[in-house]
């Protein structure tokens, strides 16, 4: 799925409005939103209401594989974070994956 | 000649002692007290201690106070020089201009520092069996303060050498100027190459007639002293280790990034020297800086700011100028409650600011306005002070920040993070270091009990998991650790990850881990003794956390 998010300006920052949570350097298994409790990509933990990521269509639970045409599969927490709060950028737009995306192409795949 | 050196040497201790008082630097005084103190005890150390590892270090702590203490005197003379012009030039005609504006202070921290090394392939042929090794330490001062790094081992299978330490300098302006001073010594005495200077000096002495023989070995003893001018504290043992300046270099504001960069070290020994290390000439490290305009507060107060676009509605607000923003709460409570402020007003390069009567505020006094450009549009804020007084002591703390900025440069366009430094671990008694190669003579050849047992004797409590050469032995396959260093070449059956930090090439020397059975002590060089510190990316072993950051 893909999202585009407008960025919000807030005083000095530009935010998106969500939190995102993983990362090859931190612990998988302590992620509620993956399936595979092994998976250390970077998920989407809380989307703050009324933000652009909402507005947007993010959901909370997504896995972000891309930003900008960044891949976002095997970046530690930091660099994550960087890339979605580059200064330079107004507009993001994510590639995400979700659960019931992943359950609805699994069903088109085995009928 | 050795009593007037001790007279001399009492003098001058005297004459420092006096200097402090006078000045009724109070401060200055007890710090240089202090290093004279610890100077007197590290003497009493040197030459009470047997092992040459513990005469290294007792050595090192002579040469740390004694650069301390000539610093404090080049300090405690400079003040004295300062006070007394202060006293004398007072003319009308000398008043300079008006006080200028004086930037803020802030600190500097270095850390992860790295100098590689480039060792020749004459040094493994030439002395093979004898392991050379020596003695390193770093020396880093900003005016008159100095600090030290830990005392390193260094021996042909490191590759550079690497100190795990976080220097933080306190106090220390935009035009600092961080002077790294690398010594070292050979840990080996000093066997046939130091014999030379003092057969020389027998010789000298015993031909040029007996005063003046004594005069010139007297020289020759104190001259090469640590560092410092030799009359003045002179070191006591002659037949102790010495310290030899190896390379300097002196790094200021426009190296300052958060991140690792490379710097050119100046070399300041030869060949000839007996503590020469084949250095590289570099130094890698990582140096920040934290002005204190960026992280505390410089001015807070009510005011009342009109919300843009709308001509009357203007809302009271608790300001609060910190870093390169100006906080807006809505109480004066709020900041230490950790409440998010009502909004946020960048201050930075690019800003402008303007004061006093406004066409968008009339009737309005003490207003100012605060302009920012973010891509096509720009948006401005109007604020209201209490009074004049108030208004002033806004422009006035503005200007400052705006000028701080402009000295700091790059440290103010976001904070770098400086860690706190872990408490410094006392000395420990240091073994004597060397690959298990050299020095383990295991009996019972398939005893694994009684290398674990070894092992864990020497380094305490270090090993906290089976090491994971273990595995070599049951054939069990290792536990997998995130980051496995490149450099160790894989061998079919298991790759073997090592227990410490950093990952480190091994150089020619290093024996490589021999799988063949019955081969019972070839194992990887023990780790070095430092317990390795979680440091980026690759040395934290399996992640505990799982953070969350939003964005």
């Amino acid at each position: 799925q893909r999202v585009e998010i407008h960025k919000l300006r807030q005083g000095e920052n530009l935010i998106l409005g969500f939190s995102i949570g993983g990362g090859i350097d931190q612990d998988p298994s302590q992620n509620p939103f993956s399936e595979d409790k092994t998976d250390k990509g970077i998920y989407v933990t809380r989307v703050s209401e009324g933000g652009p990521a909402e507005i947007a269509g993010l959901q909370i639970g997504d896995k972000i594989m891309q930003v900008n045409g960044w891949d976002m599969t095997m970046v530690t927490h930091d660099q994550a974070r960087k890339r979605l709060t580059k200064r330079s950028e107004e507009v993001v737009r994510l590639l995400v994956t979700r659960q019931s995306l992943q359950k609805a192409v699994q069903q088109s795949m085995l009928s | 000649m050795q009593d007037r050196l001790h007279i001399l040497e009492d003098l001058n201790m005297l004459y420092i002692r006096q200097m402090a008082l006078s000045l009724e630097d109070t401060e200055l005084q007890r710090k240089l007290d202090h290093e004279i103190r610890m100077r007197e005890g590290a003497c009493k150390l040197l030459a009470a201690c047997s092992q040459r590892e513990q005469a290294l270090e007792a050595t090192k702590s002579l040469l740390v106070c004694n650069s301390r203490i000539l610093s404090y005197m080049g300090e405690l003379q400079r003040r004295k020089e300062a006070q007394v012009l202060r006293k004398t030039g007072r003319r009308p005609s000398d008043s300079g201009p008006p006080a200028e504006r004086s930037p803020c202070r802030g600190q500097v921290c270095i850390s992860d520092l790295r100098i590689p090394l480039m060792w020749k392939d004459t040094e493994y042929f030439k002395n093979k069996g004898d392991l050379h090794r020596w003695a390193v330490f770093l020396l880093l001062q900003i005016g008159e303060h100095i600090q030290d790094t830990e005392m390193i081992l260094v021996d042909r299978t490191l590759t550079d050498i690497s100190f795990q330490n976080n220097v933080l300098f306190a106090e220390a302006g935009p035009d600092f100027e961080l002077r790294l001073e690398l010594y070292g010594a050979c840990v080996e005495e000093e066997g046939a190459l130091a014999g030379a200077p003092k057969r020389l000096a027998t010789k000298l002495s015993s031909s040029l007639g007996r005063s003046s023989g004594r005069r010139v070995r007297a020289s020759l003893e104190t001259a090469g002293g640590s560092g410092s001018s030799p009359i003045l504290l002179p070191t006591p043992a002659v037949g102790g280790p010495r310290y030899h300046l190896l390379a300097h270099t002196t790094l200021t504001l426009a190296a300052v990034q958060d991140g690792f960069r490379t710097h050119d070290l100046t070399l300041a020994s030869h060949e000839e020297n007996p503590a020469w290390l084949p250095l590289y000439g570099s130094v890698c490290c990582r140096l920040v800086a934290q002005p204190f305009c960026m992280t505390q507060p410089t001015s807070s107060g009510i005011l009342k700011v009109q919300q843009a676009g709308e001509l009357q509605d203007w809302v009271r607000v608790h300001g609060v100028l910190k870093g390169t923003n100006l906080f807006c709460y809505r109480q004066p409570e709020d900041t230490d409650t950790g409440e998010e402020p009502l909004f946020t007003i960048a201050i930075n390069k690019e800003t402008r600011v303007r004061a006093g009567e406004l066409d968008q505020a009339v009737g309005r006094p003490f207003t100012m306005s605060i302009s920012n450009q973010y891509g096509e549009d720009e948006v401005t804020h109007t604020l209201q002070a209490e009074s004049r007084g108030a208004l002033q002591s806004w422009m006035e703390a503005l200007w400052q920040l705006f000028f701080d900025m402009s000295q700091w440069k790059q440290c103010c366009d976001e904070i770098m993070k400086i860690e706190t430094p872990a408490p410094r671990k006392p000395p420990q008694v240091l073994a004597k270091q060397g690959s298990l190669y050299h020095e383990m003579a295991i009996e019972p050849l398939d005893d694994i009990a009684a290398v674990t047992d070894i092992l864990a004797q020497r380094e305490g409590t270090r090993l906290e998991t089976p090491p994971p050469w273990l595995a070599v032995f049951t054939d069990q396959p290792a536990l997998p650790d995130p980051c496995s260093p490149a450099s160790v070449a894989p061998t079919p059956a298991q790759t073997h990850s090592l227990p410490w930090g950093r990952p480190r090439t091994f150089s020619l020397d290093a024996v490589p881990p021999d799988h063949s059975p019955g081969a019972s002590h070839s194992v990887a060089p023990l780790p070095p003794k430092r317990s390795p510190q979680s440091r980026g990316l690759c040395s934290k072993g399996p992640p505990h956390t799982w953070l969350q950051s939003p964005v």
